[in-house]
């Protein structure tokens, strides 16, 4: 097992750990920063393999970057839903959230 | 063969002519016509008569040839090509003088009749295409074609005898014509087809030189079936049943088509088969049966029907049961002698009663009448003639060709056949002249109105009454003496060249059986004076005696009954129960319960929908996993 | 181990330390406790990233995701405290499947990786450093640099229009 299997490893683990995390938790906002581990170990992965195996100069760390861009943004964006759905039913509780049902 | 040109023209002319008369006057009879509708078609069937007139001499000048022409192909499917092809032969030329002749004179008699009409230029139409039909038909040299003319009167018939649709009896007797004709034809088609399957043509002269190689079990089959369809087109037992509600229909259309021209279709394609026939003795036994049972059946029923187109109508169905009766005995000549003299006489009787019901104001009910021999001269006249020709008294036509065929049976040892037959010309006799008995002696029993109305119908109406009177009255003299030899014997013998003539027996055992003939036609007429005019409480007090009797021949057998019950009830019944069980459980059932599942699938699927985008991310990731392990283990390897 | 400096057991320290926190984010039931949980965890990953020679990388980590996404985390869950903060459950009903099944993803892909045949190309590290980044960010990558501050601008608006109260009307 080599360097870069370790790593793809760690971010296996860690991606599977968030989830877990975004499946099982009730709480809608431990589901977003669940969300952002399986990023950051998506993040590792990339970086890992351009570390490794070149490619396209630059590509895997540039990709990594706008995604750390781009999540700012989601999360910005997913907890004013949260807080606006919040000021109406007054509840974080994801099976709470059914108004789609049937 | 020389002359031909003329030929082809003639015939051409005779069957597009009156096709043109139908469609121009169907098309522009109403608007443009009105009341001078029958003008163009009148003048057509006028040039018809004396081309067919020419058409048959040009057969009396060339006795040894018949005229074939193949105008052109049609319509042609793999080894079958349906050709417009023409025969004239001495058979066709006797047919087209009859349909010429009496065509003509009806279409005469039909301006005078149907005067005033709000259909009148309807009535018109429908005749020219009759008689474009009917000259098809017998015009055609191939089966195709003469199944062409053959359905081509059948809707004509349908159509004139529901003539006056509104009146609902009219129109349920002219679905009835329709339909039981159908049942015969739909055994000439199945005769057509096999006929095709075993000998691939259709065209007469390749069928006939091919009917010794046919195997005979096949060639009894295809004569049996082929005599279906005559049986439906000349209304023999069992499908005799709608020519009597056919007289719904206006009187000519009685005349012309159930009597003169369209029920000798289906004699005509058995005379013309007989080289199938010939070969195929059961089957000629067959037609001769029930040509024999038929005319006795209709002549018995005959004498206790009170309207007098009815009469005549039974009349007809027995003297056709006469001709099927003289084909299935061999008697060829015989049996076209009679249908040739039958043609006129019973077209004359026809027009004769709508004489009368023109006089009487429309009243068809013999009950009614009486004693207008005096108001109506002529008319009675010309039908004593028609009477006379038909119960045949010597020397009018009826009593040659009737002996003949008779004659012939007995000579070729069916005298059960005889017997039936005298039995049956004396049963004509009485219904005959109780007809004539009961509408024009005695005193008259119509009301004072009525009677005030009586008159003599226009001379032209009158006129063909008189036309039709000389050949009834002549032409057994004239065509038919001396018996088997006389001249239309020698016309109508090479219709067959090869035909063997064994069958063809010598007639003329003496006078012995024709004065026994003559005599019963006699006390017929003596019984049906003494029945009708001397004792008139006869009728009555034997019907009171026989009960049975008289309603079986009043009740016209019960044949409607039996039809009714047998063959209708049970298809309602049938279509009843597909509707009940089949339509409503089985389709509706498939139908609906398909709709169902759908239903039900949605039901059970619908709590997937959580409303949860949990749920919905756990499915995703376990949708991935799995992909995952699939496409691992068959990239993996 | 490429960028061979440093010790292979730099890696299990990150690598114990960034799981560690992770199991932390999904696991406690406090909310600020998770939160806590995630902010060390991101800077294990920044650690990772330094151990992978993405200097870069792990800068913009630490200022993106420690310095502002956690204190917007923070915030959002301060907003949203319910008053009593107690609520009956904090797994939902479907984690007892959600458990297998990621033990089973992190199988399957784990044995994937391990037995595949991947790895590195050569000795030395081959992370680009600043120079060329930022050279491939404004030339080559110069047009998914650019949307990608549109989308920013557009999170911007679009989060103060969801999130602002209510106006009153009178």
């Amino acid at each position: 097992m080599n360097a870069l299997q370790w790593w793809l490893t760690l971010s296996i683990l860690l991606f599977c750990i968030g989830a877990y995390g975004v499946l099982a938790r009730r709480n809608v906002i431990v589901v977003v920063m669940s969300l952002e581990v399986m990023l950051n170990a998506v993040n590792i992965a990339l970086v890992a393999i351009a570390n490794f195996r070149g490619g396209a100069p630059g590509a895997g760390t540039l990709f990594a970057l706008f995604i750390i861009t781009i999540a700012a943004a989601e999360v910005t964006v997913g907890l004013a839903i949260v807080i606006a759905n919040y000021r109406n039913k007054r509840t974080v509780q994801t099976d709470q959230f059914n108004e789609l049902k049937g | 063969m020389e002359g031909t040109q003329y030929m082809k023209i003639a015939v051409a002319l005779l069957v597009l002519l009156p096709l043109a008369g139908f469609i121009i006057t169907l098309l522009f009879g109403k608007r443009f016509f009105r009341t001078k509708a029958h003008l163009l078609p009148v003048a057509l069937v006028t040039v018809t008569a004396v081309l067919s007139i020419y058409a048959f001499e040009w057969v009396v000048r060339h006795p040894d040839e018949a005229f074939v022409w193949n105008a052109f192909s049609w319509v042609a499917a793999g080894r079958l090509t349906g050709e417009w092809g023409f025969l004239v032969d001495s058979l066709t030329g006797i047919m087209l003088l009859v349909v010429g002749i009496i065509g003509m004179l009806v279409h005469y008699y039909s301006i005078g009749y149907m005067k005033d009409d709000p259909g009148y230029y309807r009535f018109f139409a429908y005749l020219n295409l009759f008689m474009f039909a009917m000259f098809v038909l017998i015009l055609a040299n191939n089966y195709l074609l003469l199944f062409l003319g053959w359905e081509g009167v059948g809707l004509c018939s349908y159509l004139l005898i529901s003539f006056w649709f509104r009146k609902k009896s009219a129109s349920q007797a002219g679905k009835k014509a329709f339909l039981v004709n159908r049942v015969g034809d739909f055994g000439f088609t199945l005769g057509m087809f096999l006929i095709f399957v075993t000998t691939g043509t259709l065209q007469f002269t390749g069928v006939f030189d091919k009917a010794e190689m046919i195997g005979s079990g096949t060639l009894l089959w295809i004569c049996l079936l082929l005599f279906t369809g005559a049986v439906g087109k000349s209304a023999q037992f069992p499908l005799h049943v709608w020519l009597p509600d056919a007289m719904e229909g206006p009187t000519p259309v009685s005349a012309l088509i159930h009597a003169a021209t369209m029920v000798n279709a289906g004699v005509y394609m058995v005379a013309r088969s007989y080289p199938l026939f010939i070969h195929a003795h059961t089957a000629m036994l067959i037609v001769m049966i029930i040509g024999t049972f038929t005319a006795i059946y209709s002549a018995y029923i005959a004498i206790t029907q009170n309207d007098i187109k009815r009469v005549i109508a039974y009349s007809t169905v027995s003297s056709l049961g006469f001709m099927f009766l003289a084909l299935g005995a061999g008697a060829w000549v015989a049996g076209i002698f009679y249908l040739f003299a039958h043609g006129f006489f019973k077209g004359l009787l026809f027009l004769c009663s709508g004489s009368v019901i023109h006089a009487m104001g429309g009243e068809q009910d013999m009950r009614q009448m009486g004693g207008l021999r005096q108001k109506i001269p002529l008319t009675f006249w010309t039908m004593l003639i028609g009477a006379i020709a038909l119960i045949g008294v010597f020397p009018l036509a009826g009593f040659w060709a009737k002996d003949e065929i008779l004659g012939g049976a007995f000579v070729g040892g069916d005298y059960v056949v005889w017997a039936v037959g005298i039995i049956t010309a004396f049963l004509t006799a009485v219904f005959a002249f109780r007809l004539i008995f009961m509408t024009f002696f005695g005193e008259c029993r119509a009301s004072e109105e009525v009677r005030h109305h009586i008159h003599e119908s226009a001379k032209v109406m009158t006129i063909p009454l008189v036309l039709l009177a000389i050949p009834s009255a002549l032409l057994g003299i004239l065509v038919g003496w001396p018996p088997e030899t006389g001249w239309i014997h020698r016309f109508l013998e090479p219709v067959f060249f090869d035909l063997e003539h064994e069958k063809f027996a010598w007639l003329g055992v003496g006078g012995g059986l024709m004065v026994f003939s003559l005599a019963v036609a006699l006390l017929g007429v003596y019984v049906a004076y003494v029945m009708y005019i001397r004792r008139t409480e006869l009728p009555a007090r034997l019907a009171a005696r026989l009960p049975v009797a008289y309603e079986a021949s009043f009740n016209k057998m019960y044949m409607d009954q039996v039809y009714e019950v047998v063959p209708i009830r049970s298809t309602i019944a049938f279509a009843g129960w597909l509707w009940t069980f089949f339509d409503v459980k089985v389709i509706d059932g498939a139908v609906n319960g398909l709709a169902r599942l759908w239903e039900l699938a949605g039901e059970r699927l619908r709590p997937l929908q959580t409303g949860r985008v949990q749920n919905y991310a756990l499915s995703i990731f376990a949708g991935m996993v799995v992909l995952v392990v699939v496409l691992a283990w068959f990239w993996g390897s | 181990m490429p960028g061979g400096d440093f010790h292979p057991w730099f890696f299990v320290i990150v690598a114990a330390w960034v799981l560690v926190c992770g199991l932390g984010v999904v696991a406690f039931k406090k909310i600020m406790y998770s939160a806590v949980s995630m902010v060390f965890c991101f800077l294990g990953v920044a650690f990772a990233y330094a151990l992978l020679d993405a200097s870069l990388v792990a800068i913009i980590q630490i200022l993106v995701y420690v310095g502002a996404i956690s204190i917007v985390v923070i915030f959002a869950i301060m907003l949203t405290e319910l008053q009593d903060g107690r609520y009956d459950q904090f797994f939902n009903r479907q984690s007892i499947f959600a458990a297998p099944l990621a033990v089973a993803a992190a199988a399957v892909l784990t044995v994937v990786v391990v037995s595949s045949d991947i790895s590195g190309v050569t000795d030395k590290a081959l992370n680009p450093g600043l120079r060329v980044l930022s050279d491939l960010l404004f030339n080559r990558y110069v047009f998914p640099f650019e949307l990608v501050s549109l989308v920013l601008v557009a999170a911007l608006i679009g989060a103060i229009v969801l999130a602002r109260k209510e106006e009153e009307r009178s």
